[in-house]
């Protein structure tokens, strides 16, 4: 398949919501904390404004096929006070529309981010997603990530 | 229409009680060897049997020769969806798993054995399911749950080395698909070209879906439609069908090349054929929806025990063939012409497997069976009774082509040892209930 790798725009902000409720109803699926709450459309659309806008902490790419958002990716860049090395982009979303998956969309999106933050000297690549999501951690170790931090929940 | 049904359902529901009560269980185990007095035991048990299990344990092989593995098969359950009646259990499948052990012996000459399980959940079915294999020949998933069935199914057949079958799928697709080939012949369509809705994504229509990919139909061209509406790469509940149903997900994302959504409707819209196995209710499918087919549109309204339209309604809307589940109309779509067949045929081959190939191969067997295909008459009746050893035959032959099979025989041989099973069995019949 054809694709086109691009940072995302104002212009997308419709479709990225659609792939990014999409995201989080798959980790509802995962576990009862992760549900997905109801009409926060606006909150969702300003701070994909913002996440956009701000380009110094987050790098924010689709990938396109026949000009339709296959794919998305938005990462926060963290600062780690006490490690080396210094800066970690954070993959926090990461979504390929099913009919791209096992074709190469995403891996073609994860080695432009790559290239996006070699660029920028950030030497390290954190990624999230629910624990149980197996299908995720099996495409990152693919990749030659490892398991670093993890987290525990409680919701009472 | 709907009363008379009714009443003769009733009908039959005392008449099964009354039986059961009388009967109590359906089937038992006979003799195959004669048996005279407690002497013959010094043969067919110690000290004289020693010498046979010596050679089995010499060659794994020849317990095909020397037992009744050949001929047996286990028809398997977990009891969680029994006919319409859904998750009854294990203890209250029995009376079904008799009957269909009946129907096994009485069509193709099989000895079946009903094997309900008490099991939790799928590893539990799987460690069942291996343990027992040492008797079995083959066996047969009956009134298991989807989509767990599609899930036992393909882990069985990958691991075990007798052909795995599961008749709510297998056995149903089969038939559809026969169906199906001589309507496309009576209608002068090409299997290619012509648009398929499946209404309904349950067991049955899924295999049929992956089935008629097998026989050269294109996957492109068929919409699948399920409880939630049409199914398409883009629906909302997408990721949740991968992780559930993986079965239903790869259809979603293979099927329906033009992208059409919304109303179940505009499924319907210039469709060649609708097979549907859906809400056994009519009025599920729409007068109008038929209308909307392309010419000549055939429609299977397979929901049993009422279609999802009654065929005169389809006809009315301009529908060429229909067919149904039921006796009681033309057409009748019954797996009971697949199964017996198709068993007859892998056990006669000792086949290691059963796959697509084999299925396609019964499918044309039993569809080239109707000598002159009409409209009402589109597959075999079950007064066929030349219809099992013809299609075990077929069968047997492909198990050969496909490199599954143990024992190596023509299609005229495995024709005359089918035969000759099923003939001396309803001969039994006839002697066991002193009918001439």
């Amino acid at each position: 398949m054809n694709y086109k790798i691009r940072e995302m725009e104002k212009n997308d902000v419709n479709e990225v919501m659609d792939k990014l409720l999409r995201l989080k109803r798959l980790n509802s699926e995962f576990d009862y904390a992760l549900k997905v709450s109801s009409a926060n459309e606006a909150e969702i659309k300003s701070k994909l404004d913002k996440i956009i806008n701000d380009k110094e902490n987050h790098i924010a790419l689709v990938i396109e096929s026949n000009n339709k958002i296959a794919g998305i990716l938005i990462s926060d860049i963290i600062f780690r006070i006490y490690y080396d090395p210094k800066y970690e982009a954070r993959i926090r979303e990461f979504y390929i529309m099913p009919e791209f998956r096992a074709h190469g969309a995403g891996s073609a999106l994860i080695d432009e981010f790559r290239k996006i933050i070699n660029k920028r000297e950030i030497k390290m690549i954190t990624a999230e997603f629910p624990s149980m999501n197996v299908i995720a951690a099996n495409f990152y170790k693919d990749l030659g990530f490892r398991e670093l931090i993890k987290i525990y929940a409680k919701v009472d | 229409m709907i009363m008379k049904d009714s009443e003769r359902t009733d009908n039959y529901d005392k008449i099964a009680i009354d039986i059961s009560q009388k009967y109590k269980g359906k089937i038992r185990t006979l003799p195959r060897v004669p048996i005279h007095s407690l002497d013959d035991f010094s043969v067919l048990y110690t000290p004289g049997i020693a010498a046979v299990s010596k050679k089995i344990a010499s060659d794994d092989d020849l317990v095909y020769d020397l037992t009744g593995k050949w001929n047996s098969v286990a028809i398997l359950t977990d009891g969680t969806r029994v006919l319409g009646i859904g998750n009854v259990g294990p203890h209250a499948a029995i009376p079904v798993m008799e009957g269909k052990a009946l129907l096994f012996n009485y069509l193709g000459g099989v000895n079946a054995i009903p094997v309900p399980l008490n099991v939790k959940n799928n590893d539990e079915f799987i460690t069942a399911a291996r343990a027992i294999e040492p008797y079995f020949g083959g066996y047969n998933l009956e009134d298991i749950e989807s989509p767990r069935c599609f899930f036992l199914l393909e882990s069985l057949q990958k691991q075990m080395t007798i052909p795995v079958w599961h008749d709510d799928q297998l056995g149903t697709a089969s038939i559809i698909l026969a169906g199906a080939i001589n309507s496309l012949r009576l209608v002068n369509k090409k299997k290619e070209d012509v648009r398929v809705v499946f209404n309904g994504a349950g067991a049955a229509n899924i295999a049929a879906m992956y089935l008629f990919e097998s026989a050269g139909f294109s996957k492109k061209n068929m919409i699948a439609i399920d409880s939630h509406g049409i199914l398409e790469p883009e629906r909302k509940d997408i990721d949740s069908l991968m992780l559930k149903n993986p079965w239903k997900y790869k259809i979603a994302l293979e099927t329906n090349k033009d992208r059409i959504t919304g109303e179940v409707s505009n499924a319907f819209k210039g469709a060649d054929m609708v097979i549907s196995a859906s809400k056994s209710e009519p009025g599920t499918i729409k007068k109008d929806w038929i209308k909307s087919m392309n010419n000549e549109p055939v429609v299977f309204a397979l929901a049993n025990p009422l279609p999802e339209i009654w065929p005169h309604d389809a006809k009315d809307a301009g529908a060429r063939i229909v067919a149904t589940g039921r006796s009681d109309f033309p057409n009748q779509i019954n797996n009971s012409m697949v199964f017996p067949g198709v068993f007859r045929g892998v056990l006669d081959a000792r086949s290691r497997g059963v796959n697509f190939g084999i299925m396609v191969a019964a499918s044309n067997a039993i569809a080239d069976y109707v000598k002159n295909p009409d409209y009402e008459h589109i597959v075999p009746t079950m007064n066929d009774f030349d219809l099992f050893p013809h299609v075990a035959s077929i069968v047997a032959k492909k198990t050969v082509e496909s490199k599954l099979a143990r024992k190596i025989d023509s299609q005229a041989g495995f024709l005359r040892t089918a035969t000759e099973i099923i003939e001396n069995n309803r001969k039994l019949y006839n002697k066991l209930f002193n009918e001439k």
